[in-house]
């Protein structure tokens, strides 16, 4: 098998490099491990609408719920309230994860990518000098071989491909959310509102998130942050949770997964043959562990810089560069003020962060974002968050 | 005096990948509805019990 391309993984950030290789002239093979595209749903579900613009996905199908906005609660139950009126009308969506990475998959199969399902990257093809020729695999019980000029590691959280090809990759325990999640039918969930939970009790180094997906079902989440965790304590403080909130106590699962998001600093993403996107790139939201309008930015750029690169028949790091310099052009800036914001978050004790939600109870939020929180808390407490300040500019 | 290995169980992991991200020595894999350890490769030194939310991972004493 020959192929300009080969894309190790089927979420989000694998099929957009997909589609916008493809559409570049790219002859694009994608292998998922999975049996399924978008199963199981390792995710929260939310989404911000500030993709409406970005024409990536038809229809309607992959969403659960239009939100008209987010709550944030202190560990003292002080409410920081986000609305749609105050922002502009641009809140976000919850989601069916597996409709919106068949739809997105479906978008690169139109454009000519190919999908093999049951394939398991389980190394790289290398010549005499350690040059990156493709990948072996195994397609249910056979061993294969995908020869490609590019290898784009998509393979998540948990990825190979960057280590294959020498980079490192390895998380601190202080840079992964650990995580467990269930969807909840028999819920009562009447308010189309995002809820987050904050507090050391709770959730320490993350939060507790209840998403609506109608009025009775709802993806109820939580991510503790590893170095604070013990095992098993992600489930356990979430049954604690669920059995404690009265919305949620007569809930039912229809499903439980858990879940590992990286909230990392951005990363060497680029080398010979090679390039990282999505979570196997680390480009999640620090602060949120959000990654899944990270994943339709970068793939977009990693997609068109292939086609440049197809074309050009140049495929060396300095060509492929192109990538990394736009996608951390992009969210990089981003993504390193919201990991010093989580940094300085982290050394908040319960106390601070009650008093921090009550001083932004009714504060009239401009921007739906963590940068708009993070304005407000510089507003309220330019003393307190001097470190803060420089960060803005990002 | 030797430092103990890890083990998956199987019954419980429910394949996140999380313990994956973070082993030093790339000692676990994702296997067929689990994670699993290379015993090769495994220091014991148990970061992937603490990071495991669903606590599927524990020492085996050799």
């Amino acid at each position: 098998m020959r192929y300009d391309v080969v894309v190790v993984g089927s979420g989000p950030a694998g099929s957009v490099t997909a589609r916008f290789a493809a559409e570049s002239g790219a002859k694009v093979l994608v292998i998922e491990r999975r049996r399924e595209i978008g199963v199981p749903v390792l995710c929260g579900e939310g989404i911000s609408r500030k993709i409406d613009s970005w024409g990536m996905l038809d229809g309607d199908k992959w969403i659960a719920r239009k939100m008209d906005g987010a709550r944030i609660y202190a560990p003292n139950g002080t409410m920081v309230k986000l609305s749609a009126e105050q922002a502009g009308n641009e809140t976000g969506y919850v989601i069916y994860r597996d409709v919106f990475d068949k739809e997105l998959a479906r978008k690169a199969m139109v454009a000519g990518a190919e999908y093999m399902m049951n394939t398991k990257a389980v190394g790289l093809i290398k010549d005499d000098n350690g040059g990156i020729k493709g990948v072996k695999a195994l397609h249910f019980d056979e061993e294969i071989e995908i020869k490609a000029d590019i290898v784009v590691g998509a393979d998540g959280v948990e990825s190979r491909v960057g280590k294959w090809a020498g980079i490192n990759t390895t998380l601190r325990p202080k840079d992964l959310e650990s995580c467990a999640q269930y969807t909840l039918a028999n819920v009562d969930c009447q308010d189309a509102y995002v809820d987050f939970f904050l507090g050391k009790e709770k959730a320490p180094g993350g939060y507790i998130w209840v998403f609506p997906k109608d009025n009775d079902t709802a993806n109820v989440g939580i991510g503790v942050l590893a170095n604070l965790s013990k095992p098993g304590m992600a489930k356990e403080l979430l049954d604690k949770f669920i059995a404690s909130d009265d919305r949620l106590k007569n809930g039912q699962p229809l499903r439980f997964l858990a879940g590992a998001v990286p909230v990392a600093r951005p990363i060497e993403t680029v080398r010979d043959n090679i390039m990282l996107v999505g979570d196997a790139a680390r480009q999640v939201d620090p602060i949120t562990g959000g990654g899944l309008t990270h994943s339709l930015e970068v793939g977009k750029i990693a997609g068109e810089v292939i086609g440049k690169a197809v074309e050009e028949q140049n495929f060396c790091r300095e060509f492929l560069m192109e990538y990394e310099r736009r996608w951390k052009k992009a969210i990089g800036k981003k993504m390193e003020r919201n990991y010093m914001v989580k940094e300085i978050m982290l050394s908040f004790d319960d106390k601070t962060l009650n008093m921090l939600a009550d001083s932004l109870k009714d504060y009239k939020f401009d921007e739906f974002s963590t940068k708009g929180l993070i304005k407000a808390l510089v507003t309220k407490h330019p003393t307190l968050l001097a470190r803060l300040v420089p960060l803005l500019r990002a | 005096m030797e430092r103990h290995k890890v083990e998956v169980s199987q019954e419980k992991c429910l394949m996140c990948g999380g313990c994956v991200s973070v082993c030093p020595k790339d000692a676990i894999e994702m296997g067929e509805g689990h994670a699993f350890v290379i015993k090769e490769r495994c220091i014991g030194c148990g970061i992937c019990i603490k990071v495991c939310p669903v606590g599927a991972i524990h020492e085996v004493v050799p």
